[in-house]
């Protein structure tokens, strides 16, 4: 920035749409993690029902996962995808009015998604819980974000095209193909809401699965390790360790996440050769999964002295850690015995938690504040109150898994346990009024949780404020 | 110390991004391998791969019993092995089952290692069948469905009263005295009814009651009979106990609201008390063990 350049030429990439997106990630951020806490404290102190359905946990829990899902994770992977292929391609977004299109239409999704669950409208699938007219508008914001994607990288004014791009490029692809056929159905008529599933039994079980995984695979794992690929090596100031394992452990992610989605279907009407294989795909997924997280931790060694001073360096590591014992946890989990036992329970719960608190949540986390200040070229308002999120996050994701550990499993063996007659030793009921007690510290840890995100949201409103205000004295001074 | 040896790709975006050229760690490669090798010890013993319209079996089998009482053996699947685990349960609680059938009731509770069976399957079977309504420990719940731990019986608390039903079901009726007789009248009886389980009412009004009550006007005495302790013939339950199914006098705060809870109850009658018949759902055999554990839970008698 010379003083010499006007002020509003100088921009060669497009951060307007990086910002909204940044912006609208912490607004759902906080959003959908307040309604987390909601539906745990419910679970735990269920008069918060208030006996009325616009308060139930069922229709709760959708505006919950879709709001921390596609609203903070979604409009986190638009903001930085969108700025990491214009870094590492040199050049603007391809696209034109595709680009604010798919920030306003995928903004209009979340809050169309919100009302109709509560208002009582769900397709029942999870994670796709959105009605057909939803559906459609998500499938062209989809194909408006693969063209923008595709566009930029074809006028890259590099030769190469850099690692996280193959990532964000697969979760872009990956995801269009899920959505859409997951969500093959005929509506009961064209002014309503309600449709038919194009599969039936098994068959729609097994499509719902196969989404309901690769959106973990893809959605949650692929784009957040595109975001690491750029945000951890630029943040430390460090090479990748290793471009041949980049590429190796990609492509054997993307070729594995297809099959495992039937893990979710053990035990139950699907046939037992699917089981297997999905059972088989989540172990042999276990050290490709791993290679991204090889990378990111070897990535960083060298640059161990950072985590002292630096703490979105400890958000990006302590993502990776998680990200490396869940991808330990799910194949684990996937095998037909240890499902026996963990399906059904608490134990699933503190699993997708450990993955989508630990480590899409703090990774976004440590993108977000390497954004921030480069977006709004200034400083942080407060490296401190980093640190203090920092905290509050860690304690809290510790909080709810061990929690969802203890109570899912001791659910597990409280389902099972016999007596010395062959007679179940508990009933059902038993086993809730046993869970009570790690409810309430499962809410106690969202609570934490929840703190540290509305911290980042002071922390990068006054950040903001303080980028304008620079920005303003500067454009004084110049005049 | 990595960066001094090994080379980078010699690509770099965005100013400062580069990679190394680092080869593939050792223990991933070979620990890759290890899961393959895995996989395929999976895949050998459990069904997997489709082949044409059929599947590999895999090695792993099921023996069970068969619709002709014969074992048979079956590659792996997960119907044959809950057909197993269910027969081995059932076989493993046969002898007691026999036995319990075989026996007179008085036998069965005499017998120790019987009756521990019968504590022990007769929780689980309460638990899954009976607690929704009569709650977990069969305490009830006052307005809705009656205590099984004490010792005031509707229709009986022997065990065969108890067999019978669970095994027919219960439908209670009270006609809803609103309809017959006027609200002095109804005020009347119920200082009458207070008075049987010791409340201090109205002396004058109590009398007035007690002759309704024994009346063809009130003709309360029908059901409940002249001393006013039921009949269980008819499921009506006896009034003088303090013990109170649909009007909820303990917890009612003055002797204004106890009044009111009972001459809600004379006025409207009652058509509520429905008891489902278990014999669809469960068979005789269970059904005798289970009246022997509700008659245990509280005062059988």
């Amino acid at each position: 920035m010379t003083a010499t350049a006007p002020a509003a030429a100088a921009e060669p990439y497009d951060y307007e749409i990086v910002k909204k997106f940044t912006i609208m990630s912490i607004v759902w951020g906080v959003v959908g993690m307040l309604v987390g806490v909601y539906i745990a404290s419910e679970l735990a102190w269920p008069w918060l029902n208030f006996d009325s359905p616009y308060f139930s946990f069922g229709r709760f829990r959708p505006v919950h996962t879709g709001a921390v899902i596609f609203g903070f994770g979604g409009s986190a992977l638009f903001a930085t995808s969108y700025y990491v292929v214009q870094r590492t391609c040199q050049t603007p977004l391809w696209g034109g009015g595709l680009v604010p299109f798919t920030f306003w239409g995928w903004q209009t999704v979340i809050v169309l998604a919100a009302v109709s669950y509560v208002t009582g409208y769900s397709q029942g699938r999870e994670y796709a819980e959105m009605e057909w007219p939803i559906d459609i508008l998500i499938e062209l914001i989809w194909i408006a974000y693969l063209a923008i994607y595709i566009g930029t990288l074809m006028k890259r004014k590099q030769p190469h095209i850099y690692v996280a791009n193959w990532f964000y490029l697969s979760f872009i692809l990956a995801t269009a193909l899920l959505h859409t056929f997951n969500n093959l159905a005929v509506p009961v008529g064209l002014f309503t809401l309600k449709s038919y599933s194009l599969f039936s039994g098994p068959m729609d079980a097994m499509t719902q699965w196969w989404y309901g995984h690769n959106a973990v695979g893809f959605f949650l794992t692929a784009a957040f390790l595109g975001m690491m690929y750029y945000f951890v090596p630029k943040h430390a100031g460090r090479p990748i360790y290793s471009y041949r394992l980049s590429i190796v452990h990609f492509w054997a992610l993307s070729f594995m996440y297809m099959w495992v989605g039937t893990h979710h279907l053990h035990w139950t009407a699907l046939p037992d050769w699917a089981s297997t294989l999905g059972a088989t795909f989540s172990i042999m997924l276990l050290l490709p999964s791993w290679g991204g997280m090889i990378n990111g931790i070897m990535t960083l060694s060298g640059a161990w002295d950072k985590l002292r001073t630096d703490p979105i360096m400890r958000f990006m590591i302590v993502a990776l850690s998680f990200y490396g014992m869940s991808t330990f946890e799910g194949p684990l989990m996937s095998l037909k015995d240890v499902n026996a036992l963990s399906h059904y329970t608490d134990w699933t719960v503190g699993h997708v938690h450990s993955g989508a608190l630990g480590w899409v949540a703090m990774i976004s986390f440590g993108s977000i504040y390497h954004m921030l200040p480069r977006l709004w070229k200034t400083e942080m308002y407060s490296v401190r109150l980093i640190n203090v999120h920092f905290w509050l996050a860690t304690i809290g994701v510790l909080l709810y898994v061990v929690a969802m550990w203890i109570s899912g499993i001791m659910q597990g063996l409280m389902w099972r346990a016999f007596d010395d007659y062959g007679n179940l030793q508990y009933s059902f009921v038993e086993s809730v009024a046993a869970m009570h007690p790690f409810y309430a510290m499962r809410a106690l840890g969202g609570l934490f949780f929840l703190t540290g995100m509305c911290i980042m949201a002071y922390n990068a409103y006054m950040t903001i404020r303080q980028g304008q205000a620079q920005q303003a004295a500067a454009q004084l001074q110049a005049a | 110390m990595a960066e001094n040896t090994v080379q980078t790709t010699g690509h770099v975006w965005d100013e400062d991004l580069a990679e190394l050229n680092n080869p593939l760690p050792n223990w991933w490669i070979y620990g890759l391998y290890v899961t393959v090798i895995f996989a395929i010890v999976y895949w050998i013993y459990y069904p997997s791969w489709p082949i044409g319209k059929d599947h590999l079996r895999g090695i792993g089998t099921v023996t069970y019993l068969n619709a002709e009482g014969q074992a048979e053996t079956n590659g792996w699947n997960t119907r044959a092995k809950l057909l197993k685990e269910m027969q081995d349960a059932n076989a493993a609680q046969k002898p007691y089952f026999d036995k319990i059938a075989a026996m007179s009731v008085a036998q069965v509770t005499q017998d120790p290692e019987l009756n521990s069976f019968v504590l022990s399957a007769g929780k689980a079977m309460f638990a899954e069948n009976c607690a929704a309504c009569h709650q977990a420990g069969g305490q009830g719940k006052v307005g809705f469905y009656p205590n099984l731990a004490d010792d005031d019986w509707k229709y009986g608390g022997s065990i065969d009263e108890i067999q019978a039903t669970l095994t027919g079901g219960r439908r209670g009726y009270m006609p809803a005295f609103g309809e017959a007789l006027e609200k002095p009248q109804i005020a009347a009886i119920s200082q009458y009814v207070l008075s049987l389980s010791g409340h201090a009412v109205d002396k004058t009004l109590a009398a007035e009651g007690d002759k309704l009550f024994h009346s063809d006007t009130g003709a309360c005495f029908y059901c409940h009979g002249d001393n006013a302790k039921g009949r269980k013939e008819f499921g009506a339950p006896n009034l003088t106990d303090k013990i109170w199914q649909w009007a909820n006098v303990p917890a009612a705060a003055d002797m204004k609201a106890k009044t009111a809870e009972v001459q809600k109850v004379i006025t409207a009658g009652l058509n509520k008390g429905v008891m489902p018949a278990w014999e669809q759902r469960l068979n005789p055999g269970q059904i005798k063990l289970l009246s022997i554990y509700v008659h245990e839970l509280g005062g059988g008698k």
